[in-house]
């Protein structure tokens, strides 16, 4: 029976292959193997953060430590991290994770190794403290990453159609012009009278704009839901739907091929709330559109968007070597040139003294000074609670804003129900 | 996916090896009868062996989850009925069911019914250039999903410069808005689904036509039938388990419909255009509630075993 033979190596070949890949892969990658008597370390992260310059040199000047660089789009690092924490493994030794979904991580914060426990409160002071309070429990007591870049938003605007409303287009006369709300809300009538033009691209912008100045948003810090109670949200919305209403916002809605050709097309005059990381997404959708953006201040101050953490899963072995090149990859110094290599804006605000960085203008932006600007704005950031829900009562909100903006459905209707489709959402957490 | 494909059959139905023939040699002290047997299972065990970890587990972890409130991360906690309760008393489920049924009906109803006259057309003596017809028919079958919902989310534009309104506009009508509208999003959905499945089924119909004999018709001919009675008599008669194969797999389909409801809407969700698998989708995935989304599936499958009992009760009277 040299059939049954075969068959029992065929069958014993496909449980290897379906069965065992998990262990030989966690032995060969999990980061748990010394090779030649090297720490290896995987390191996942996304965007194009141009972290391999900087790997390179931290190998050579540590030869005792290898570092597995694992690049990928933002939403599979974060999908592969919460399968692999949920599994039990697969998890690496250092992962990047976006603010949005820090708060995810922390509720499972025994999955990580407390940052603190290897040194990070000596390097606290050398950032932000709203960043850093973005990784940390509620309490203070645990840290689950270091910080990376930020964020901070400013107002991007088209000088020809500033220039046709008869508006400023210098940066520092435009932001003299539209100082607050009040003023941004006349210079909206004033654009749509001599262009028939509205002011800005989305409404989901506008309201994050609006809302990013607010001291509280939409959870307390024991994820309980005020937008109910607390005027700030609420605010904001009625702010963003007076104006879909007279027409002055545009109906694009983000990411969306619309709203990459209308950045291009100079549909609308400004694009509020862009944060640094924004640049590279004008640049790429409107290459030829070099000198009729410039970028200002917004009215009343500035927000952040965006920005990401270094952290240690609890299925590494080697949390002190993570820990000790975390903390060189994050240093001011650092930061500085990954500033420099690929525009990620510093956390660390010793780097906003450096004459250099404050020096650095972008021609496409009509030479405005981003560094300056950005670094304005970063000072100005307020720290605020997202929570772990932020982005379900964020979808609804934004959901419901649309509505008003295309289908012209009436706010407070809309409101009250996002309102309760939240609500619903939030009793099944 | 809109449809399942058709499981392969073949690893289920090897035929165990013969016995044989040579000298008779002790193997694990097994009489002849059951080494056949042993060696049967064996061929087929590959199929049972992968669908156990990848079929069978989830299916009833799943169903374990539909009675635990989990996020994916945390500690399970078991709440009995209460995430049944959530998704029965949602009115954004009902609204999903009633938009997977919309769909359902628009996007394949229509392709069944051309399918059988495009297959009718492939089948006939009077069309030449036949396989360059069938392969261009069954093209839009292998194209990606998601490549095609790209490419009808610009056509289907809610702006006045999307193809499908310059179309409209030029015949003299308003723009609809197909990203926001009750309908639009509905018919813009359907098209897609119809635009890639009528290929499909129309491949299938043109096999069960060919296994028609043609003495049938002869006889027919002979005996003075018209075309329209050699349809209604012989072909749709004999089409019969075809069409219900067809009506069996468009309904599981049309049931679990999502790639094209996601890539056309994106992350919006929107109420309009949710379906049912959607709505488990931003359960499980973006609101992080396993055990909400769980207790959608086993009700997804509740639903598809009783409609899959009314589609055999009229799939039976066809062609009677």
């Amino acid at each position: 029976m040299k059939k049954l033979f075969y068959m029992v190596a065929f069958l014993s070949l496909v449980l290897a292959l379906a069965g065992c890949s998990d262990d030989s892969k966690a032995s060969e990658d999990g980061g748990s193997g010394k090779s030649d008597g090297k720490v290896e370390l995987d390191f996942w992260v996304f965007g194009s953060a141009g972290y391999d310059v900087l790997v390179d040199e931290y190998m050579q000047e540590n030869p005792d430590v290898k570092i597995n660089l694992n690049e990928g789009e933002m939403s599979d690092v974060h999908n592969n991290l919460f399968t692999s924490l949920s599994a039990g493994s697969g998890a690496p030794d250092i992962t990047m994770i976006e603010v949005s979904e820090i708060a995810k991580f922390m509720q499972a914060k025994d999955q990580f190794y407390n940052l603190n426990d290897y040194g990070a409160k000596d390097v606290e002071d050398k950032y932000l403290d709203w960043k850093w309070q973005q990784a940390q429990s509620v309490d203070g007591e645990f840290q689950l990453g270091l910080p990376t870049d930020i964020g901070p938003t400013t107002m991007f605007y088209r000088t020809d159609v500033m220039e046709e409303a008869g508006l400023p287009t210098d940066p520092q006369e435009l932001s003299a012009e539209i100082s607050d709300w009040d003023a941004y809300y006349e210079a909206a009538k004033q654009i749509k009278e001599k262009t028939g033009k509205p002011i800005t691209d989305s409404p989901e912008l506008m309201f994050s704009a609006l809302r990013d100045q607010a001291p509280e948003q939409y959870f307390n810090e024991d994820d309980e839901l005020i937008i109910e109670s607390s005027p700030y949200v609420k605010e904001a919305y009625d702010y963003t739907t007076k104006l879909i209403e007279e027409g002055l916002v545009g109906q694009n809605a983000l990411w969306t091929p619309e709203w990459g050709s209308a950045m291009a097309d100079g549909s609308y005059a400004t694009l509020i709330g862009a944060p640094a990381w924004m640049i590279a997404n004008v640049k790429g959708n409107a290459p030829d559109a070099g000198g009729k953006w410039s970028l200002t201040t917004i009215p009343e101050g500035a927000g952040n968007w965006g920005g990401s953490f270094m952290a240690i899963p609890k299925e590494s072995n080697h949390p002190e070597e993570a820990y000790a090149f975390i903390e060189w990859l994050l240093s001011p110094e650092n930061q500085l040139k990954s500033f420099q290599n690929n525009g990620l804006f510093p956390s660390a605000p010793e780097v906003y003294e450096d004459e250099e960085f404050l020096a650095t203008t972008d021609e496409y932006f009509s030479g405005a000074e981003t560094a300056k600007t950005f670094a304005e704005a970063a000072k100005s950031v307020k720290p605020i609670y997202m929570g772990v829900n932020y982005s379900i009562v964020q979808d609804e909100l934004i959901l419901a804003l649309t509505n008003v903006a295309v289908e012209g459905a009436d706010p407070q209707k809309e409101w009250d129900a996002a309102v309760k489709r939240i609500k619903d959402q939030l009793a099944r957490q | 996916m809109a449809q399942p494909q058709l499981q392969p059959q073949t690893e289920a139905k090897s035929v165990p090896a013969k016995p044989s023939p040579g000298k008779k040699r002790p193997f694990f002290h097994l009489s002849e009868k059951k080494k056949d047997a042993l060696s049967g299972y064996l061929y087929i065990s590959p199929f049972y062996l992968l669908f156990a970890v990848f079929g069978l587990f989830p299916m009833l972890f799943s169903f374990y989850l539909g009675f635990q409130k989990w996020n994916g991360l945390g500690e399970m906690e078991f709440v009995g009925l209460q995430n049944f309760r959530f998704v029965l008393s949602d009115p954004i489920f009902w609204k999903s069911l009633f938009n997977t049924a919309a769909i359902g009906i628009i996007g394949t109803l229509p392709q069944l019914i051309i399918g059988i006259i495009l297959a009718y057309a492939l089948n006939s003596a009077l069309l030449k250039f036949k396989s360059f017809f069938r392969v261009s028919i069954f093209m839009p079958y292998v194209t990606s999903t998601v490549a095609v919902a790209i490419v009808f989310g610009v056509m289907f534009n809610s702006q006045d410069f999307g193809l499908v309104n310059v179309v409209l506009n030029w015949l003299g009508f308003d723009s609809v808005s197909w990203s926001t509208s009750e309908w639009g999003v509905k018919i813009a959905i359907s098209t897609m689904v119809f635009w890639r499945w009528v290929g499909y089924n129309t491949i299938i119909y043109l096999a069960g036509l060919q296994g028609i004999p043609n003495d049938l018709y002869e006889a027919a001919k002979i005996d003075g039938a018209s075309i329209r009675q050699q349809i209604q008599y012989i072909t749709i008669p004999m089409l019969k388990p075809i069409i219900i194969l067809t009506v069996f797999l468009s309904t599981i389909g049309a049931m679990q419909l999502f790639t094209e409801p996601l890539v056309f809407l994106g992350r919006s969700f929107r109420e309009e255009g949710i379906t049912v698998v959607l709505y488990l989708y931003r359960e499980a995935f973006s609101n992080m509630a396993f055990g909400t989304a769980s207790a959608t599936a086993i009700i997804l499958f509740f639903i598809i075993i009783v409609l899959s009992s009314i589609n055999v009760f009229f799939t039976n009277r066809i062609g009677r």
